[in-house]
Formats: structure tokens, C-alpha cells, sequence
């Protein structure tokens, strides 16, 4: 049984005179002062963290200040990494004053007495009005320049606190900044399990006064583990009982009921804080077990207009965990001091329409009754769906998706496997407004996951395998089946509709009601592969949507009557909106390399299709199946007039084979991304001429209609310089690609800051987008692509892209592909290829990791102008799932590290 | 005090550079560096005398016999030089250490003690990259500070001591430049390239581990000129350059796995590729075994087969930032690895060996 003994009062007083033993590492003692302040029941002394003195020894004046509070159980300690990143950042004319005080009874500040254990009713205990009160008081004591910008800052309880100071001073604070925090618990709901634990009443003076359950507890949220020092310096207020009252004090303080005294201030402040109109950042650690993606989710609503930067990976302790304080630095940089940022794109192809618009045009028109869309994807007959019979169920399922509450703005998650249901629903939902959230399972249960929850989807719908998955994980939604279920399984998923159902029972007439989406609208959220960290969501807009279908229209002459075959989700899902009809062939879509030579003859002779979509992976195996092809197969193979291979470069070699099985057809490779779906286009003779030019990198081709590059030239430590250059200018040197054109992403979804960098350019008033692709321009005005810039070797004779050896290596009989890798520190980095050897071929010894002697000598010889230290063997190289052809050479990297310093690896 | 330093004349350093026809002396001759640097530098028209216990048999020079053991005979070496290229070092992997100390640490006091009273300012002392390192990795490694407590085994010891004997005289009065070579092979090589080369031939030349370890080394021509480039650019680099600037660890900028590269010069000596690994950890443990038999049952005219040091050197990567090396010497090496092996068999091939 645990004894609550009681407190004493205590002064305030400086971490760095009372320490002896227990270093504060991040944290200089010229920050540290006490202040006396004047609270409601009298005088107390506050340990705070102020950057004044450091700064007026620097000569420099603050232009604005920033008031940051803790949480429970944290002090002032949690802030140093924002204070050091201010006074490096400050120059004259520019630099913000931090002040992080120590709550009253937390950190080093005042010690309050407490005669009797912490618990909702207990007076000795400071509560959220007397809190807020204390940080009045505390602001009067400091010599705060009221003329200046004033900016608030805090997290977990010291976000309430921060946030309803904010709210209580709209007119003296300029903007709001938290971390993980909540404004609002529902007192219905129960609170999460994990505080739960300590807020029972038997249980809450003992887990966190009387013992250092909770202070231990909440230090392990930190993601990579907190350092022994840094986990001490957390501790050193709280090493004694007699120091954490306040951490009970806090919990006692959380209003989980309807009839806590500080129920009604709570309430206050999340009222308050939906009137906030106000600059507003929230920067969040998802894998908090206690401020969870909801409450996150109930300060967006609060706060609609909130920039929101997500750091997935990231837990409770964010700022431990990520560099918050360059978001935030950013961020303010972007408030106060930038002009604003352009949002101007060059022109697009040809003329935009709404993404109905043909849809509805061909449903009129004498092709009603062609087929829309071929759906081969299960055993059977084809599944057909003429024009009409499309509009109409598009139409139908809106109306019913609308009668069920969904609403424009809204967001969908789509787990429904490409063919014609997954076409109907996504029309359906850009009908309404409805933003479509599409993560593919192309990233992996977790990548989904991850990807679903950080779009926070309103609804979900989805076909049997994706509800349960949505159930299992636990994903945020709520449920709609594609198929109709018997009441068990409804039950069993948590659905509240189907699609079929909601397709008959609504009455399209109300539609008619309906404005159609506004061009600026969200329309859909995409994901990228994931190859180079966890998959990003990207936004588009309807307009940017309806600039990508005129461009696939111009550039690849798409004329409404056309037929495709999509081994190529994005682009096939813009078939109605194009007007040509897509045919889904039969394959796995997890598995591009599952569709067969055979199977694309058979969409193609079902869906009269002349256009052939597909990804690196699935063309490698409609060629590796060829042979299994009839006669007749072969002929319908022989109307394909057009094949489009998109997603990664491919070699000319895959091309001339494919060429071989589509003899009349046009084989293009467009270059682009999930951000910007193309960009450059090339066809298969061009890349033959372009490769007798021997430049280093894969060759793309030129920008298709709209699309206008800049390049950021490469620096020596391998990051693309601040200023962009005109492609003329760059002189074929290695430069990161940026791009402009209208069909471009609106932004990346809750990731401010990679959003921000991402834009940050601002040449010609237009909006930019940095690729993370690097290459050059050749004179010829082609665009040559050699890797991504994390990806980029930084030896000292300068910045290396990996395709600069990869693509010569590649050509090697004894070569399937390379990957090339820097190891060694940054400038001086020497240079590994690692082969996945041809099949059949053995190129190594034994267990060995090193390449045969001859073999890396090829290897030398055909990386040409670059050194290359070693040449290592794995049989297979580690690549993404929705692509299989994007190489994780960040992991190969870290392995070569390992194996050429000498230690036993097992394969990467 | 008037100062003992003279100055050279203006000639013979137009804009602080040392150039021929300047007399230089360079101590460890007889070994394959110092005989080829000596002779490099001759035929660039530098005054050059060499100094060591045995002839230096190179026509261009003049030799003065004596031994880094012998005041006198080190200060008549010394005496009227314009600059002094320290090689001579005790090196190999067995001996006492005090032997180690006479030549490597009290040599080179003497030597500096010398061009002190000589008026002699300028001073290359040549060391070794392991005087900084202990058994553990280096990748992309910076030149560190020689650490006598880092270093392992008596040569290392002794030499580390040594450099920073160097490195306090050339913060006190003395212009010193030092130059870390890291293994030196190619044609007439007997230290390194000999023994590979031999081993391989009688079948005893195992791979530790994986062979995977990136090794750094340098071919000897690449060397030579690295030394003439660091003599004539002494006066400026030691004028300019942080203490920690004047340490210059020189390879050939390119490393490579340490089995490739046993196995590249195994077969430029003509030998068959080294066929059988032992773990590494087994070498080690071997190699402790063996040096402490080798120190009971010496002296040997040889090197114990495997040391404890050689063991961790052969299975750990070792390779050097040569950014700084290139820019302050104003030198790239010219002979690529791959070229020097071929330029090793062709002589092979005309010779016979490897010496």
C-alpha cells in the first residue's frame, strides 16, 4: 500500500545552482534565471529558460517572442532544442526571444504545499484557471515587448494552457504553435487506457507522487529511447517525492468528467480556439497512446485553416524525437518575414474540363451504348459497363452516398481492388466533392496503414479483404462494403452501408440539387511508393486532376472512343474522365508482374483496346510469357497502336522485346511521379539515338506540353543549391530537377514542411516542385536522370548519381541490375556497386560478398570516369512493393557500410 | 639570441617553395621509398645526400654512411643542408621495443636537434597512418593526431612518439611537414609486395574473413611524386596550415576490398589468387599466440608469419579522406591501382620478381 506523505514548500530555484552531480546537456546556464510574479494568491518564484540575456550580449534585439510550456510530466528542458536553433538562427533585424518557464510545482520552479494527496478535488493543487493565471503573472514580471510579435508554444497540458492563454489574449498573441496536445475530451468517452492507469483515483497519488511510475512512464515515449543523460535531466526535479506533486496535481486536473471543477475553463478554451483566426501550425508525433490521431483530428476541425506537420514515426515527446525546431523556424520564417508565395502554374496542355464532364458527354452521345469499362480482374465473362450504364451508376451511387451523410469535402478511403466498382465509387465520390484517399496496396499492410490513418479518412469503402483490414488495424472511418453483407459480417466489420444498396435506394434526382465541386476543390489524395521513407500523401485538386487528363488527351492523342488496357492503376482510373475505355486485365495488383503476355491479349480482344498501360515489372513479364501466345493472340496484340510503360525507367532492351509482341504499336516511357504525373515523355527509337551519346543517367525524353524544368545544381556535400537555373545555364551538371505545370500536386497532405520545401521555389512568380530527382539537360534539351538526391555518392571529385554507373553496368550480360551506393563520410564518400547477377550466372565465390576479380574489373571498366572502391554480390536487391523496380539503396548502403568495414553481415 | 636559421637563398625558393637546385638530405635510403624518392629527386636537379647505415647504391647522390644511433655522424649529415627528408625508421612487427625507441624516437630527436644547430629549417618528417589508430575501423578516416596510447605494436608506439616530437618542433621554430604513407607497394618492393607475392607462390596466403575490408594504399611512382610535391610545397603548407593541417596521410585515393587487392598483386607477381580464408577472429587469436612464441624462441631474421596487429589490420577496413592531402600538395596520384598492377607484371615479367 503506498503513503502519501505531505509536501513542504520549496523555492524556486536554477537547475545549475542546486545540480551537482546530474548534467542538463543542450541546456547553457545563461538561459536560466528565476522571476518572481505576482499570482492570484500571492508572490512565487519561476525557474524560466530566457534567451534576453544571451541575445543583449549579442547586440541583438529581439523582433519577437515566443512563449513556450511545458506539459506534464516535462519542464522547461523540453524546449532547449528550440532555444539553441533561435540564437543560431538570430542575426540584427531578425531573432526571436524564447521564454520557457517552469510551471508552478513542476521543474525548478516553486514548490506549492501539500498537506493532502493530489485528486480532482484537492485545493492545494494548482488548477487550469489558476494556470492560466500564473502565465498572466508571469508575463507581467518579464520585460515582454508588447509592440512585437508574439507567438505561443506548447505541448501536452502546456498546449492547453499555451492554446487557452492564446484564445484569453487574441489580440496580444500573432500565432499558435503545439505539439501533441488536446483541447477537448468528450466527457462521454472513455479516456485513453494509458492515463487511464494513472487518473484512478486509488492509483493516482501512488503512480505519480509517492513513487516515479508516470515520469518513468511518459520518458519512454520518446521513440528512439531517450540518452541516459538527457532521460537524467528529465528526471532531476522529480528524483524525490517531495518534487512531484505537481505531476499528480496535473493528472488530478484532467476534466474527464462532465463535473471537474476545470471542466468549464476547458470548454472555454476549445470554444475559443474555433474562433481562432490566427496563424496556427501543429506539429504531431502519431504514435502518442494518449493524444491520438482524434484529438489531432478535433484541433483541425477547431482550427481548419491550422498548417499541420505530421512527423510519421514520431511519438508523444515529437520534439525529442524530430527536428520540431526547424519546422517551427520554417514556419514563422514563412508568417512574419517571406513575401507570398506564388501559386501561379505555366498553362496547361489544352483546356481543362470538370472530370464529369466527358463522362456525362459520352453518356449522351452515340457511343452510349460502347463499353466505359472492361473489367476482367475476377474468373468469368468480362464484366462490361456501356457509357450509360456507367453515368448512371456513378450518379446513383452518389445520390446515395450523399443520402448517407457524405459530403463534399469529406474524405474516402478506397480499398477496392482496380476494376469497375473501383471506378464507379471514385466517379461517385468526385460527384460529391468527396476527396478520394487512394493508398494502393502496393505499400504493404503497414505502409497502408500508416497512410490511411495519417489521411484520416471520414469514410471507408472497401471490398471484403480491405474492410478487414481496416477493421483488424483499426483504421479511422466509417464503413461502407462494396457488396451488400449479411447482417453477421455487416456486424463483424463495422459497416454502416453498401455500395450496392446505396446505388438502388437513392434517388439520382436529388442530385440535380448538387453544385458540381468547385475546380479548386480537393479532389484525391494519392500516395507515393514509399521507397524513400514512409509513402507521403499527395493532394490534387480538381483543376490540377482535369490539367493531367488534357494533358494525357494532347500528349498521347487520346480521342474519346479510344480503348486501354490499365497494368497501370493512376492513369487507367482517368479512363472515363479522358473518355476512352479502360480494360482491367486479369492480374494481381499487388503484383504488377503477375499479368501475363496472354492476358493482355485477351483485354485487348474483349475491350477492342488499342492503348496498352503498364509499369517495368509487368511488361518484364508479359515478355518473360510471350511465347505461351496463339496465333490470334498475337494479332489482337498487333491493333495495340500505343504502350506506355510508367512508374520506373526501363532499359531500350525491355523495349525492343516488347516491341517484338506489339509490332504496330508506339512504345513510350513518360518520366514523372506521384507528384506530378508526367512530365517528360520519350518513345522507344528516341532512347536508342539519345544512349549513342554515352551520358551518364537514363534519358526521359523531353517536357511534354506545359511542363517547364529548372535546375537546382548539385553542391559538394550532395544537397541541390538554394537558387535555380534555366536548363541552358546549368551546363549539363548534376542538378536536382524542379518542375512547374499546371497538372502538378496541390501540396502534400499534412506534412507541412516537406510541403514547404518542396515549394519553396519561387522563380518566374510560378509554383515549383522539387523532385528529389537528379540529372541534367543535355544540349539537345533531353533530360537525363540518374537517382534521387538521397541517394546521391559524394566522393571527392564530386557528386555521383547512382544511374551514372547503374545504367552501364546494367548493360553487362552477367548484370540483372545494379545498384550503386556511397560509403564513408560525406565529401569523401567511395563508391560500391552491388549486383544482382543474371540468371544462372554466379559472381562470387562461395559466401563471399565480394564480386570474382574479373568481375569487378568489368564493373570498373563500365562505370567509365567513375572510381569505383568495390563491387559486391547479393542475389537479390531489396526493392519497393508497388513497383518492384525501385531499389532500396539506402538499405544497401547502410549494409555495404557494414560489410566493407569489415563486420559479418547476413544479406541486405 | 640570434637566430641559428638561415635563410635560403631567393633562387632556390621563388615564392616559398623548395626547388632545385636545393640540397636535401634524406635519411633511409635503402629502402625502397627513400632510394626512389632520392632518386627522383636528383633527376629533378636537387642537390640530394642520403644518409644510412648501409650504400644507397644510386649514382646521383652522395651518400654519408652512418647510423641515426651516432650524434656525430647524424650532425655532419646534417650540416649544410637546405632541407631534410626524415625516412629512416626502425619497421617491422617483431623486435624490443628499445631498439624501437634508439632509432625511432631518440633518432629522430637527434635529427632535429641537428638541423636546429645546423640552421637546416625545413623538415619532412615521413610516418605512418597507424600511429593515430588502434585495431578499429577507419572509413574515410581524417588524418587524427598520432596517439602513442592508441597505437598498437612497438613500431606504431615508437613512431607516434616521434611524430609528435615532430610535430612540437614544428611549432617551435622548425618548418615540418609530415607525410603518412600508407601501404607502399609496386615494383622493388620487398616489404609488402615481395611477401605477398612469395606467400601467394607457396600457397600460403589466406584471405581473413570476407576480404571485404576497404584498404587504402599507394603505389610507389604515385609516392614519389607525393613526397617531391610535399618537399618543394613544405615551406607554404607549414606556413599556412593548422597544426593538424601539416599531418598529411597520402594514398591512392582509391580503396579497395583487401582481397581484391592481395589477389590483384598476387597474380600481377605471377602467383595463383589466394584460395583459402580463415575467419578472422581465428587470425587474431592466432596471431597473439604466434608473436609471443616469436619473442621466446628470437631473435629471427624474420617476420612472424601473423601478428594480433596484422591479423586486425588485414580484417578491418582502413581508408583515408585524401581531400585535404590532394589540395595542400597540389598532387593527384597518376597511377591508377589497376594501371600499377599492370605496370607490376610487366615487370615481373621482364625481371623475374618482384625485386
Amino acid at each position: 500500500m503506498v503513503i502519501f506523505r505531505p509536501i513542504p514548500a520549496a523555492a524556486a530555484r536554477s537547475p545549475f545552482d542546486v545540480l551537482e552531480s546530474t548534467p542538463l546537456p543542450g541546456l547553457d546556464p545563461q538561459w536560466s534565471r528565476v522571476v518572481t510574479a505576482r499570482t492570484e494568491d500571492g508572490e512565487r518564484g519561476f525557474h524560466v529558460l530566457d534567451t534576453a540575456e544571451a541575445l543583449a550580449q549579442r547586440g541583438i534585439t529581439p523582433t519577437g517572442t515566443i512563449l513556450a510550456v511545458h506539459g506534464n510530466p516535462t519542464w522547461s528542458y523540453l524546449w532547449r532544442g528550440v532555444i539553441a536553433a533561435s540564437l543560431e538562427q538570430a542575426r540584427p533585424g531578425h531573432a526571436w526571444r524564447v521564454i520557457a518557464p517552469d510551471q508552478l510545482d513542476m521543474g525548478f520552479s516553486e514548490r506549492l504545499a501539500h498537506p493532502e494527496p493530489p485528486s480532482a478535488g484537492a485545493p492545494s493543487y494548482r488548477r487550469l484557471e489558476q494556470r492560466l493565471g500564473d502565465l498572466d503573472a508571469l508575463m507581467d514580471a518579464l520585460d515582454v515587448d508588447a509592440e512585437l510579435p508574439l507567438v505561443t508554444l506548447g505541448h501536452d497540458w502546456g498546449g492547453i494552457i499555451s492554446l487557452g492563454w492564446a484564445v484569453r489574449h487574441q489580440q496580444a498573441v500573432d500565432a499558435a504553435v503545439c505539439l501533441n496536445t488536446a483541447v477537448d475530451h468528450p466527457s462521454g468517452e472513455p479516456v485513453p487506457p494509458a492515463l487511464r492507469a494513472a487518473m484512478a483515483p486509488g492509483v493516482l497519488a501512488g503512480s505519480t507522487v509517492v513513487t516515479d511510475a508516470f515520469l518513468r512512464v511518459t520518458l519512454a515515449l520518446a521513440e528512439g529511447g531517450l540518452s541516459d543523460d538527457v532521460a537524467a535531466a528529465y528526471r532531476a526535479p522529480y528524483v524525490s517525492h517531495l518534487g512531484r506533486g505537481g505531476i499528480g496535481g496535473f493528472v488530478a486536473d484532467i476534466p474527464a468528467l462532465a463535473a471537474h471543477r476545470s471542466r468549464g475553463v476547458l470548454e472555454e478554451i476549445s470554444a475559443g480556439l474555433s474562433r481562432w483566426s490566427k496563424p496556427a501550425l501543429l506539429i504531431w508525433g502519431p504514435k502518442d497512446p494518449v493524444f491520438r490521431d482524434r484529438y489531432l483530428q478535433d484541433l483541425m476541425e477547431r482550427i481548419p485553416h491550422a498548417d499541420l506537420h505530421r512527423f510519421e514515426g514520431a511519438g508523444h515527446l515529437v520534439s525529442e524525437d524530430r527536428d520540431v525546431a526547424g519546422v517551427l523556424f520554417d514556419w514563422l520564417g514563412q508568417q512574419f518575414d517571406a513575401a507570398a508565395q506564388p501559386s501561379a502554374s505555366p498553362a496547361p496542355a489544352a483546356e481543362v474540363a470538370g472530370l464529369h464532364q466527358q463522362l456525362e458527354t459520352m453518356s449522351l452521345s452515340w457511343r452510349r451504348d460502347r463499353p466505359a469499362a472492361v473489367d476482367m480482374s475476377s474468373d468469368g465473362a468480362p464484366a462490361v459497363l456501356t457509357w450509360a450504364q456507367l453515368s448512371e451508376q456513378v450518379e446513383a451511387l452518389a445520390a446515395g452516398l450523399h443520402s448517407l451523410g457524405v459530403r463534399s469535402g469529406d474524405r474516402v478511403s478506397l480499398l477496392v481492388p482496380p476494376g469497375n466498382s473501383l471506378t464507379v465509387v471514385l466517379y461517385a465520390c468526385l460527384r460529391l466533392g468527396a476527396v478520394a484517399v487512394v493508398a494502393d496496396a502496393g505499400l504493404g499492410v503497414r505502409g497502408m496503414t500508416r497512410a490511411v490513418r495519417s489521411a484520416r479518412p471520414d469514410w471507408i469503402i472497401g471490398a471484403r479483404p480491405g474492410l478487414t483490414l481496416a477493421r483488424t488495424m483499426s483504421w479511422p472511418g466509417r464503413r461502407i462494403s462494396t457488396e451488400p453483407l449479411p447482417p453477421h459480417q455487416a456486424r463483424l466489420l463495422g459497416t454502416v452501408a453498401s455500395v450496392e444498396r446505396l446505388r438502388r435506394g437513392a434517388d439520382p434526382r436529388a442530385l440535380q440539387e448538387l453544385p458540381h465541386p468547385e475546380p479548386e476543390h480537393p479532389a484525391a489524395v494519392l500516395f507515393t511508393s514509399g521507397s524513400t521513407g514512409p509513402a507521403k500523401g499527395v493532394v490534387y485538386t480538381h483543376r490540377r486532376l482535369g490539367a493531367l487528363v488534357a494533358l494525357l488527351r494532347h500528349q498521347f492523342a487520346v480521342k474519346p472512343g479510344a480503348s486501354l488496357i490499365a497494368g497501370f492503376a493512376p492513369f487507367a482510373l482517368l479512363g472515363p474522365a479522358i473518355g476512352a475505355t479502360s480494360v482491367t486485365p486479369r492480374m494481381s495488383v499487388t503484383k504488377p508482374s503477375t499479368l501475363t503476355a496472354e492476358a493482355v491479349a485477351a483485354a485487348a480482344a474483349a475491350g477492342e483496346a488499342t492503348m496498352f498501360f503498364g509499369s517495368p515489372a509487368a511488361l518484364r513479364n508479359v515478355v518473360a510469357t510471350a511465347d505461351r501466345l496463339s496465333v490470334a493472340q498475337r494479332e489482337d496484340l498487333g491493333r495495340i497502336r500505343l504502350v506506355l510503360s510508367a512508374g520506373a525507367p526501363v532499359h531500350p532492351r525491355l523495349l525492343d522485346q516488347v516491341q517484338e509482341i506489339f509490332p504496330a504499336a508506339e512504345i513510350h516511357t513518360p518520366y514523372g511521379m506521384t507528384e506530378g504525373l508526367l512530365q517528360a515523355d520519350i518513345r522507344r527509337e528516341q532512347i536508342h539515338e539519345a544512349m549513342k551519346t554515352s551520358q551518364p543517367g537514363v534519358c526521359v525524353g523531353r517536357p511534354v506540353a506545359g511542363v517547364r524544368f529548372a535546375l537546382a545544381p548539385l553542391q559538394a556535400d550532395g544537397t541541390s543549391a538554394a537558387d535555380l537555373v534555366e536548363p541552358e545555364q546549368a551546363g549539363g551538371a548534376l542538378s536536382e530537377i524542379v518542375v512547374s505545370a499546371a497538372h502538378l500536386k496541390a501540396g502534400y497532405d499534412r506534412l507541412w514542411h516537406t510541403d514547404w520545401t518542396s515549394r519553396r521555389d519561387t522563380r518566374d512568380g510560378l509554383l515549383w516542385h522539387r523532385t528529389g530527382d537528379v540529372g541534367h539537360i543535355d544540349d539537345a534539351g533531353r533530360l537525363w536522370i540518374q537517382g534521387r538526391l538521397q541517394h546521391v555518392i559524394t566522393t571527392a571529385a564530386g557528386p555521383v548519381g547512382p544511374g551514372a554507373v547503374e545504367t552501364p553496368v546494367d548493360e553487362l550480360d552477367q548484370v540483372a541490375r545494379s545498384a550503386a551506393v556511397g560509403v564513408g563520410p560525406v565529401g569523401a564518400q567511395a563508391v560500391v556497386v552491388i549486383l544482382e547477377p543474371a540468371e544462372g550466372r554466379r559472381l562470387r565465390d562461395g559466401r563471399s560478398p565480394l564480386a570474382r576479380p574479373e568481375v569487378a574489373q568489368a564493373v570498373r571498366a563500365a562505370a567509365g570516369e567513375v572510381s569505383v572502391s568495390a563491387v559486391l554480390v547479393v542475389d537479390w536487391l531489396p526493392t519497393d512493393i508497388r513497383h518492384n523496380s525501385k531499389i532500396d539503396r539506402t538499405a544497401l548502403a547502410a549494409w555495404a557500410e557494414k560489410v566493407l568495414a569489415g563486420e559479418r553481415v547476413s544479406a541486405p | 639570441m640570434s637566430s641559428p636559421v638561415q635563410s635560403l637563398p631567393n633562387s632556390e625558393h621563388p615564392g616559398g617553395e623548395i626547388l632545385p637546385p636545393a640540397r636535401i638530405l634524406i635519411t633511409g635510403a635503402s629502402g625502397l621509398l627513400g632510394r626512389s624518392v632520392a632518386a627522383h629527386l636528383a633527376e629533378l636537379g636537387y642537390q640530394v645526400t642520403t644518409f644510412q647505415r648501409s650504400p644507397s647504391s644510386l649514382e646521383t647522390v652522395r651518400d654519408i654512411r652512418g647510423s641515426l644511433t651516432d650524434p656525430q655522424a647524424v650532425q655532419a649529415a646534417v650540416e649544410g643542408q637546405d632541407a631534410i627528408i626524415h625516412m629512416a625508421a626502425k619497421v617491422s612487427v617483431s623486435g624490443r621495443r628499445e631498439e624501437f625507441e634508439q632509432v625511432n624516437i631518440l633518432g629522430t630527436e637527434r635529427i632535429f636537434n641537428a638541423a636546429w644547430a645546423a640552421g637546416v629549417q625545413h623538415v619532412l618528417y615521413v610516418s605512418s597512418p597507424s600511429v593515430a589508430h588502434g585495431g578499429s575501423s577507419l572509413v574515410g578516416a581524417p588524418a587524427a593526431a598520432a596517439d602513442p596510447e592508441k597505437a598498437q605494436g612497438h613500431y606504431a608506439q615508437t613512431k607516434a612518439e616521434a611524430e609528435l616530437i615532430a610535430e612540437a618542433r614544428g611549432s617551435a621554430g622548425t618548418s615540418v611537414l609530415i607525410m603518412r604513407p600508407h601501404l607502399v607497394w609496386g615494383p622493388g618492393d620487398g616489404q609488402l609486395t615481395a611477401r605477398i607475392v612469395d606467400r601467394a607462390r607457396s600457397g600460403r596466403l589466406p584471405v581473413l574473413g570476407s576480404g571485404a575490408p576497404l584498404v587504402d594504399t599507394l603505389y610507389i611512382r604515385n609516392a614519389v611524386e607525393a613526397f617531391a610535391a610535399g618537399l618543394r610545397r613544405l615551406p607554404l603548407i607549414a606556413a599556412e596550415q593548422p597544426v593538424a593541417g601539416r599531418r598529411l596521410v597520402v594514398t591512392n585515393g582509391e580503396p579497395r576490398p583487401i582481397g581484391e587487392l592481395l589477389a590483384g598483386i598476387a597474380e600481377a607477381g605471377g602467383a595463383p589468387r589466394p584460395r583459402f580464408r580463415v575467419p578472422a577472429s581465428l587470425a587474431a587469436a592466432a596471431g597473439s599466440v604466434i608473436e609471443k612464441l616469436w619473442a621466446v624462441t628470437g631473435p629471427h631474421e624474420d617476420e612472424p608469419p601473423m601478428t594480433r596487429f596484422l591479423a586486425e589490420q588485414l580484417s578491418t577496413a582502413h581508408w583515408f579522406d585524401q581531400r585535404h592531402t590532394q589540395q595542400v600538395l597540389q598532387w593527384r596520384p597518376r597511377i591508377s591501382i589497376d594501371q600499377g598492377l599492370a605496370e607490376l607484371a610487366a615487370h615481373v615479367q621482364r625481371t623475374g620478381g618482384v625485386l
